[in-house]
């Protein structure tokens, strides 16, 4: 068993055809076709994975979004007909992941979701520095003065990306392909929506990051690390 | 003190003969530009003349009856006197030059008293006479003497009967400095005979001076009075036409605002005549020209929102009926040969068929207004770079070579990548489809203001004609033409509106045979209002006519080392 995806969509042929993709990958899928069910079929399922329609009867995408995320850090991918910059960006900001715009291959999709459900496949203790946060990758904690941040996976994979070579400047599309799997032509937004969201929530003052540091022109690297 | 005073003056001078030199120019600019200034020159210029003309006439006829009236006074006086000379010469008594002498300057003198105003009196003998009593002649002023002419003592010598003739009267107005002035006079003429000296000449010397001051003071009156009614008529001109200009330039105005897109602006209406209604239909214009625009706005605004309504409804379906044949096509090895090419044609349209809904989306979104550019600092190199590389597999199957010369220095620009990138790819797919197996260059070239990329082949081409039409939407250059390698048609239009929201310029340059030449031509900074590109449009050279090398194969020595035609087959998962 590879994992349960919660596949939140009203097109019911479209839900129906993406659970018999998943199926032949080993997934299992669980359905949804409303927007104000949702949140009991994803706490009764308890999911690894949430394919969300953004849009949807009753409440939409991404008031779900928020709702899933304020209680679960489980990876969101929203599925999106609409390639408009806001619609996109005002997803990502209500805590989803990743998106893929319609109509998608079914390797696309495949792909989106494998990547968000990987997990570190080394078993071997790692612990890593940066800044004034201490992260240990394989028991998945964050924590400044032993105190544990709250991450989602996508965000803490995103600062582990960062972590492990703090002499490297990454750029949006090194981090794309790094963290989101994309191999090329991908959208630099979800970085930058991503990196602010992870600065929202370790950085002391997000206006002013010493964590996750923005190189003019070229991208992100992590900040100096005191010895 | 007086030389700074005379510098003073001369500069004054300067300013008065430069201002004078610029009036002649800058009236002839305002005659040409101004209704006003032309009616109320013209009609000035006509009222003037027409003043002139008058004044001329009414003066000449002043002078002629004041002078005529005069004349007839004055000869009327004069016959009287002789008479009454007559008279006394012929009641005398006198016998001796010493008596006759007294009698005629007794005479004189009565007579002097006796007319209307200044005149004064003369006697002088008549010539050839043999008589015994000689008298000297006698005058009231002996100086003027002069004044009578010899041409009317001829004609007074004639015989009886009046003469007369105008003279110039010299007067002192000062006896000071002995200056004079001129008056006008009449000199009239008669014989009288005196009693033992024979005939004599009585003259009567008239000065015209009161008349000449009257019809000086008439002519003043009538100057003053013209010069009233030019200002008058100036005036009034620039007053009516004021109000007939004033409305005119304000619905000028108006109507300028509007055309700027304002259509909201009307033009104030007050009243009920000529110029009210000039406004009340000029509103109504206004009005109905804005419905109508406002209605076309609002249906263009419905057809694009209805053709991306369309896109974004069909992407659901699109999606499902893709993904049924992905499956299908995945496990096409297990169908019969009929059902499997069904397979494989379903998944080949599908594709076609969401290019065509992505470029459709796309050019909706332009057309929306919605597009957004996205831009950094970028060097242009890499996108060229990117591009060129993606496009080598196709190159390669349709036996084309790329030539890509790319500056040695940086080419900063401000671009949105993802835009460039999609024009330049479509470019470059265009060159090569259309370049029948013969080379592609790609050339970028920037300068201080600008960027520029030249996609040249030497295919095909087309006709200036067809070039024209390059950029429209779903134009194809040959309708009958089989298409390679599909695109939907409008890939080069969403180019244009891509270069168009970078500010910049996309423009093609084609001869048949000659193949053809796009050039992207984008701003490196963003507001920069382009003037020029750094490169041409039309190749400099002609291209080599000679039959092109053309490739059967690939030759893998030939090509740079290439990255996997990427897909997401390939995608590595992690």
């Amino acid at each position: 068993m590879k994992g349960r995806v919660l596949v939140v969509d009203d097109d019911t042929a479209l839900a129906e055809m993406i659970g018999i993709v998943l199926r032949s990958e080993g997934f299992e899928p669980v359905f949804c076709a409303d927007g104000d069910d949702a949140l009991a079929v994803f706490r009764a399922s308890a999911p690894d994975l949430v394919l969300l329609d953004l849009m949807l009867p009753g409440k939409d995408g991404t008031e779900v979004c928020r709702l899933i995320r304020a209680e679960s850090g489980v990876p969101i991918v929203m599925l999106t007909a609409k390639t408009d910059t806001v619609d996109i960006v005002l997803g990502l900001e209500s805590g989803a992941d990743d998106y893929i715009s319609k109509p998608f291959k079914p390797k696309e999709l495949i792909a989106r979701v494998r990547v968000r459900l990987r997990r570190s496949d080394d078993p071997a203790p790692e612990h890593l520095a940066i800044g004034d946060l201490t992260i240990d990758v394989t028991g998945h904690r964050v924590t400044r003065d032993g105190v544990p941040i709250s991450l989602t996976p996508l965000e803490f994979d995103l600062l582990v990306a960062l972590a492990r070579k703090p002499w490297q400047v990454f750029t949006r599309e090194v981090l794309l392909e790094r963290v989101w799997g994309y191999r090329h032509a991908a959208d630099t937004r979800l970085v930058n929506v991503h990196v602010q969201r992870l600065r929202s929530k370790i950085e002391a003052d997000p206006e002013r990051p010493e964590i996750v540091v923005t190189v003019r022109g070229v991208g992100y690297k992590a900040g100096v690390t005191p010895q | 003190m007086s030389a700074k005073l005379a510098a003073r003056a001369r500069r004054a001078w300067r300013l008065i003969r430069v201002r004078l030199a610029r009036r002649p120019r800058a009236f002839a600019r305002s005659w040409r530009s101004s209704l006003q200034v032309r009616v109320i020159a013209t009609t000035l210029a006509i009222g003037l003349v027409t003043l002139a003309v008058l004044g001329v006439y009414l003066s000449d006829r002043m002078r002629n009856g004041l002078f005529t009236q005069r004349v007839d006074q004055v000869l009327e006086e004069s016959a009287r006197g002789t008479q009454q000379a007559q008279a006394t010469f012929d009641s005398s008594t006198a016998t001796t030059s010493t008596e006759v002498q007294q009698l005629i300057n007794d005479v004189v003198l009565a007579l002097r008293a006796g007319g209307s105003g200044d005149r004064e009196v003369f006697m002088l003998r008549a010539p050839g006479q043999a008589m015994p009593v000689l008298v000297t002649p006698m005058a009231s002023d002996a100086s003027l003497y002069s004044l009578i002419s010899k041409d009317l003592r001829a004609q007074t010598q004639k015989g009886p009967g009046q003469r007369w003739q105008s003279a110039a009267w010299p007067v002192a107005t000062s006896t000071v400095s002995g200056s004079e002035t001129v008056e006008p006079a009449i000199v009239v003429g008669q014989t009288v005979t005196v009693p033992v000296a024979g005939t004599y000449e009585l003259y009567f010397l008239y000065s015209l001076q009161s008349e000449q001051d009257r019809l000086a003071f008439l002519q003043r009156m009538l100057a003053i009075a013209g010069a009233a009614l030019v200002a008058l008529l100036g005036t009034m001109t620039w007053v009516v036409t004021r109000q007939v200009v004033r409305p005119v330039r304000i619905a000028a105005e108006v109507a300028e605002r509007l055309a700027d897109g304002h259509l909201e602006e009307r033009m104030p209406v007050r009243g009920q005549d000529e110029l009210a209604t000039l406004g009340r239909s000029f509103n109504e214009m206004a009005e109905s020209l804005q419905e109508q625009i406002i209605r076309m706005e609002q249906l263009g605004a419905l057809q694009r929102r209805f053709v991306s309504d369309v896109s974004h409804e069909l992407r659901t379906p699109l999606t499902t009926i893709r993904m049924a044949g992905e499956v299908l096509h995945a496990s096409r090895g297990d169908f019969e040969p009929a059902i499997k090419r069904s397979a494989e044609l379903l998944l080949m349209q599908l594709d076609r068929f969401e290019d065509l809904l992505v470029d459709l989306l796309e050019i909706s979104r332009f057309d929306a207004g919605a597009a957004v550019l996205d831009a950094e600092g970028r060097d242009v190199r890499d996108a060229v770079s990117a591009v060129v590389e993606q496009a080598v597999p196709l190159a390669e199957r349709k036996g084309s070579w790329l030539s890509v010369a790319l500056p040695e220095k940086r080419c900063q620009a401000d671009i949105d990548p993802r835009r460039v990138e999609r024009i330049l790819r479509n470019l470059l797919v265009n060159a090569i489809e259309h370049a029948e197996g013969t080379t592609v260059e790609v050339t970028l070239a920037a300068d201080a203001e600008a960027v520029a990329v030249t996609v040249r082949d030497t295919g095909v081409g087309m006709t200036i004609e067809e070039s024209e039409h390059v950029f429209d939407r779903f134009w194809r250059a040959d309708p009958a033409r089989a298409r390679t390698t599909g695109g939907s048609g409008l890939g080069l239009a969403i180019s244009l509106e891509d270069a168009r929201l970078h500010g910049g310029w996309l423009e093609v340059w084609s001869r048949p045979a000659q193949g053809a030449c796009f050039r992207l031509t984008l701003p490196r900074r963003a507001g920069i209002r382009l003037t020029g590109s750094p490169l041409p449009l039309e190749p400099a050279r002609p291209p080599d006519v000679e039959t092109p090398v053309r490739r059967t194969g690939v030759d893998p020595a030939a090509l740079p080392d290439l990255e996997p035609d990427v897909d997401l087959d390939h995608q590595d998962v992690r």
